[in-house]
């Protein structure tokens, strides 16, 4: 359809049809001022401050034509005769919009003066104070004294805590709207709701425990006022007095961008910052209140070496220089292999990048990984950096003709915002699938929710290529393709009936998830830590679909993997894995207790902290060789190196790191750490310095290259050293274009609600798919299936849960809403056993037995356990995925 | 030549009987006028409530950011300020101060005023910073009376001021 065009104020304006008056006129530079409208959601009207003059085209009821007037041109006629609502009123052609008239002025003045009634003019204590839209609206539209009696205000009593973290001030509130429509619309959390009428009108919460949802900190973003306030940030700063420092969230693989605001070198609140492909203007609660770890006075601040068997504090220059010179020696002695790193996936890029440098190239060591080493570990999947999906996809952009498959993941729990990335595809006409072994919360609100049964997921990924390479066309992508025909041989062996047999659906229902994946122009399949568990069986199958369909290499469509750590994928790029004729992480603990490995270097991670077997078998290591920790805090891990190094934050460093979608972000310092420390890369380069003086034989490689003066020298040498990150600099990664509606007078949009994006959106990687002649080698994977052993009869996963209660929680507001550790059971099951809520329950497999308390849910099948992965939760369990395991009621 | 000495001497003379106007100060002290700026104290409510909210509105008028305020949350059982929140922390660099009036003016609750006070010196510049418990007035002082400026202007003070003015 055309543009339609406007004449705003007397500047003439076209807009796609259907805009609403505020909109465009924002693109003719003219703030109209709003309240209760938020350009993220659906216009309602209810605040009355965008009243504008409208003139259409008078139209001649008889003839339905356009009156002319006397001078030639239409004549025009005020709509409805009175002041229309600019946020609910569409463009038309030829219309009229006055915003400056004494009419419009009148009423401005008159909504601002009626909402004033009964506000408590506190601004001098309100957190909202200086960022307040109700505060500039006033000054720039609003009257210059009020009518009404100072006396005669309405008071509540304030705050009322809607939860922990979100408290609510009814005096503040202006009725706007906006944060149950947030809840209602863009979270799907209705928890929030109107109560009473007339001048007891207030909002309430009505889900126990109070905002029962995980994304309540936006709500305090978007209201106009001061009525939802952030208990995180309650009274600690004015905001004029923050200085903000852009940032990325490290909590999951969204890759948030966020803005530090600190104080006094003292950490005051985490805002958002918008980036349309990764975020938009959102920031879940964990990323916004769970940030406060890194100020613990629980956190190591100075080295710490063994002395006579205890840790003593030490300096940097002795600690390291320990390191350089047991490594070396352990080297020479035991060769290379005895040698190996393990390295969190949470750390920026450089980090990695040096990390694998210090072990591979220094120490000759093949023995590289970034997991823990516990049966449950996710397999390294390189099918984001394959087929992830394609350059400049932009989920913000996409609607109609989108299908995104959601299959053995749990976006809430896994990468929060997601969720609302995919209920936005939802809103604008794109279907979202479910596929997932027990209710989500995305499935609720989803195009279709399928249950699978547990541990069909494989046979469900199976299936599904299956039906894909029997019903795909040519799609031109086959010269790209190579093992096709192994996959056709394997797939034969497989029947359809016996893959959904195992996987527990219908036919029908397969076809109507592989029908919306292939006939849709953007398809995405997304996938998390259950699938990434299991590994190849279900990630190589998806990944082979989206090659043979054709669906990969351009943007919007391709794989997201939601990855356990925050730069799981710049992990993979890196080579912090286990190269040829090396171990991982689980085969490392195996050297350990078989006395093969000698010198170990664990940066940011606690496997000790998360199973016995591997605590005794770093025992060992430390008693027959030598263990080197980084870590923040005084970990299980930490407590039996024999040289701790404390780790710096996100927040004191700077760095760049990969989220889910391959995109590169850039993170500032924005505090000063608590004493002098090192980041990793430099812990690395000092290493591998001192080695070099201490070598004396050539099994240590002389360290060379490594002349790096701040972070971005190392970010360079990535860029240079690794093609798929060739021109990822820190210039390329501050690059930003003008977002969304960021207009001349965004004040009166967003005020406090988030930053505008001006330090970079960051870079988003190639996959291999982008390259127009790269070849994909597709496969077919046989399904994984979990039999029955004697006893163990029922089927048991660890569902991933965004509160966890790990290291990030300390100090949070979060506290009371990290989960504790229980088991869900089903209603037959419980039943069966007897076992009723808050019961004690024996949980054995065949590696081990627990005691947990019973939770019911009535959406699980019979002999479904889930045992969600939180701090508490034994982990002596599990095997994999899935572990075949009994239950019993505990005496 | 003579004149000259006898016109400078009379002068002289005619001082010599004057009352002088000066004063032996340290010993005897001028009083200052009624605005007149000097140190800052922070005044209380009549009931010994702190009239200071901990808005921080003094320290963002400041133009020589001589005022550093961390406000807080009272204690609704056992309150420090009216409503919700108090500076936990509230310091003036004095040697900072140049004693133009601003806070007074931001303060949304006439809290801080700048008094008679004239005398600061310190032996080191750590001392110059006061802090809450020098300027904070004893619990029985400095309540209750509208601000001389806007006494003389006929005016009373902003609404969240009047709490009991």
């Amino acid at each position: 359809m055309p543009d339609v065009n406007v004449i705003i104020d007397g500047k003439s304006v076209a807009v796609p049809p259907g805009t609403n008056i505020v909109d465009a006129a924002r693109h003719a530079d003219v703030a109209i001022p709003v309240f209760c409208y938020h350009p993220k959601m659906k216009p309602v009207g209810m605040c009355r401050m965008c009243l504008v003059e409208v003139w259409t085209p008078r139209i001649d009821p008889a003839t339905r034509q356009v009156v002319m007037g006397p001078d030639g041109l239409p004549q025009m006629a005020l709509m409805m005769n009175k002041l229309q609502a600019a946020c609910v009123t569409p463009v038309s052609d030829g219309m009229v919009i006055k915003t400056t008239t004494e009419k419009v002025k009148f009423a401005q003045r008159g909504v601002l003066e009626f909402l004033l009634t009964s506000h408590p003019l506190d601004c001098p204590v309100c957190d909202k104070g200086g960022e307040c839209p109700l505060q500039n609206l006033t000054m720039q539209w609003g009257p210059e004294v009020s009518r009404f009696d100072y006396a005669d205000k309405v008071h509540f009593e304030k705050p009322v805590k809607l939860s922990d973290v979100i408290y609510l001030d009814r005096e503040r509130c202006i009725l706007c709207s906006r944060c149950v429509r947030f809840q209602d619309d863009i979270a799907g959390d209705s928890v929030l709701g109107f109560d009473n009428r007339g001048r007891s009108w207030e909002i309430i919460s009505k889900s126990e425990p109070g905002f029962d949802s995980k994304f309540s900190g936006n709500t305090t973003d978007i209201c106009p006022v001061g009525a939802l306030t952030n208990a995180d940030f309650r009274f600690r700063a004015r905001v004029w007095e923050v200085r903000s420092t852009p940032s990325v969230c490290t909590h999951c693989s969204v890759g948030c961008n966020l803005t530090i605001d600190a104080r006094q070198n003292k950490l005051m609140r985490i805002m958002p910052r918008e980036n349309d492909t990764v975020n938009e203007i959102w920031l879940c609660d964990k990323g916004r209140m769970g940030q406060r770890f890194f100020e613990s006075v629980t956190r190591i601040t100075t080295p710490m070496v063994r002395h006579n068997g205890k840790l003593v504090e030490s300096t940097w220059e002795d600690a390291l220089n320990r390191i350089a010179s047991n490594m070396a020696n352990i080297v020479e002695r035991s060769g290379n292999n005895a040698v190996a790193g393990l390295i969190s996936d949470n750390l920026p890029n450089e980090d990695l990048y040096a990390f694998r440098k210090l072990i591979s190239d220094v120490y000759g060591s093949a023995s590289l990984d970034h997991r823990l080493g516990l049966l449950t570990d996710v397999s390294i999947d390189d099918a984001p950096l394959q087929v992830g999906v394609g350059r400049d996809t932009n989920l913000m952009t996409i609607g109609k003709g989108t299908s995104v498959l959601v299959i053995a993941a749990d976006p809430e729990e896994e990468a929060p915002v997601y969720l609302l990335r995919l209920r936005g595809i939802q809103s604008r006409g794109g279907a979202v699938h479910v596929v997932n072994s027990f209710a989500t919360k995305l499935g609720k609100t989803a195009s279709s929710d399928t249950r699978i049964a547990q541990g069909g997921e494989s046979a469900f990924a199976l299936a599904f290529l299956k039906q894909v390479v029997d019903a795909q066309a040519a799609t031109g992508f086959e010269r790209r393709l190579r093992g096709l025909d192994e996959v056709r041989q394997q797939l034969a062996k497989h029947s359809l009936e016996s893959l959904l047999a195992t996987a527990g659906i219908s036919a029908d229902q397969l076809k109507k998830v592989v029908d919306a994946y292939m006939t849709a122009s953007n398809s995405i399949i997304m996938y998390g830590r259950t699938a990434l568990q299991i590994g190849a069986a279900v990630t190589q199958n998806l990944a082979s679909a989206a090659m043979i369909t054709g669906k990969c290499g351009k943007a919007n469509n391709g794989l997201i993997a939601l990855t356990n750590g925050a730069n799981t994928i710049g992990a993979t790029a890196l080579g912090i894995r286990p190269a040829k004729g090396g171990a991982n992480a689980n085969e490392m603990w195996s050297q350990a207790e078989q006395g093969q490995l000698r010198g170990l270097f664990i940066v940011g991670i606690d496997p000790a902290g998360k199973s016995e077997r591997v605590a005794q078998a770093l025992e060992a290591v430390a008693k027959h060789g030598f263990v080197a920790v980084q870590s923040m805090f005084m970990s299980e891990t930490a407590k039996r190196a024999d040289v701790v190094l404390p780790l710096m934050a996100t927040a004191e460093r700077d760095g760049t790191i990969t989220n889910a979608e391959r995109r590169v972000q850039r993170f500032r310092t924005a505090t000063a750490a608590p004493a002098a420390m090192m980041p990793t890369w430099q812990v690395c380069a000092t290493v591998a310095e001192y080695a070099t003086a201490s070598v004396s034989n050539g099994r240590t490689a002389v360290a060379s290259g490594w002349n790096y003066a701040v972070t971005s020298d190392v970010t360079d040498e990535i860029a240079s050293a690794q093609a798929r990150f060739a021109g990822v600099t820190y210039t390329s990664l501050d690059l930003s274009i003008n977002s969304w509606g960021r207009q001349t007078n965004e004040l009166f949009y967003y005020d406090g609600t988030s930053y505008s994006n001006s330090e970079g959106l960051g870079v988003q990687l190639a996959s291999i798919a982008d390259d127009s002649n790269a070849p994909l080698h597709t496969a077919a994977v046989a399904p994984v299936v979990y039999e029955p052993k004697g006893e163990f009869t029922m089927l048991m996963q660890m569902p991933v849960r965004a509160y966890d209660g790990g290291e990030w929680s300390t100090d949070s507001k979060l506290a009371s809403r990290q989960v504790t550790a229980h088991v869900v059971l089903s209603v037959a099951d419980a039943s069966r056993w007897g076992i009723a809520i808050g019961d004690l329950v024996a949980l054995s497999s065949p590696v081990g037995s627990a005691l947990v308390r019973a939770q019911i849910d009535a959406g699980l099948a019979e002999g479904q356990v889930l045992l969600p992965d939180v701090a508490g939760a034994p982990t002596n369990l599990a095997l994999g995925a899935y572990t075949r395991v009994s239950v019993r009621r505990a005496e | 030549m003579l004149g000259a000495l006898i016109k400078g001497l009379s002068t002289t003379f005619k001082y010599l009987f004057k009352k002088p106007v000066t004063v032996e100060y340290p010993e005897v002290k001028r009083p200052v006028r009624e605005r007149f700026r000097g140190r800052h104290e922070l005044k209380r409510f009549e009931n010994g409530m702190e009239r200071c909210i901990g808005c921080a509105l003094c320290a963002a008028a400041c133009p020589s950011d001589a005022i550093l305020v961390i406000p807080a949350e009272n204690n609704p059982a056992a309150p420090n300020s009216p409503g919700e929140r108090y500076a936990a922390r509230y310091e003036i660099n004095m040697l900072r101060c140049i004693f133009c009036g601003y806070c007074e003016d931001a303060c949304p609750t006439n809290a801080i005023v700048l008094e008679h006070q004239y005398e600061l010196s310190f032996y080191d510049r750590k001392s110059s910073i006061y802090d809450k418990s020098m300027l904070l007035v004893a619990v029985d002082k400095g309540h209750g009376e509208i601000p001389p400026v806007l006494q003389q202007l006929n005016r009373r003070p902003s609404p969240p001021a009047q709490i009991d003015l």
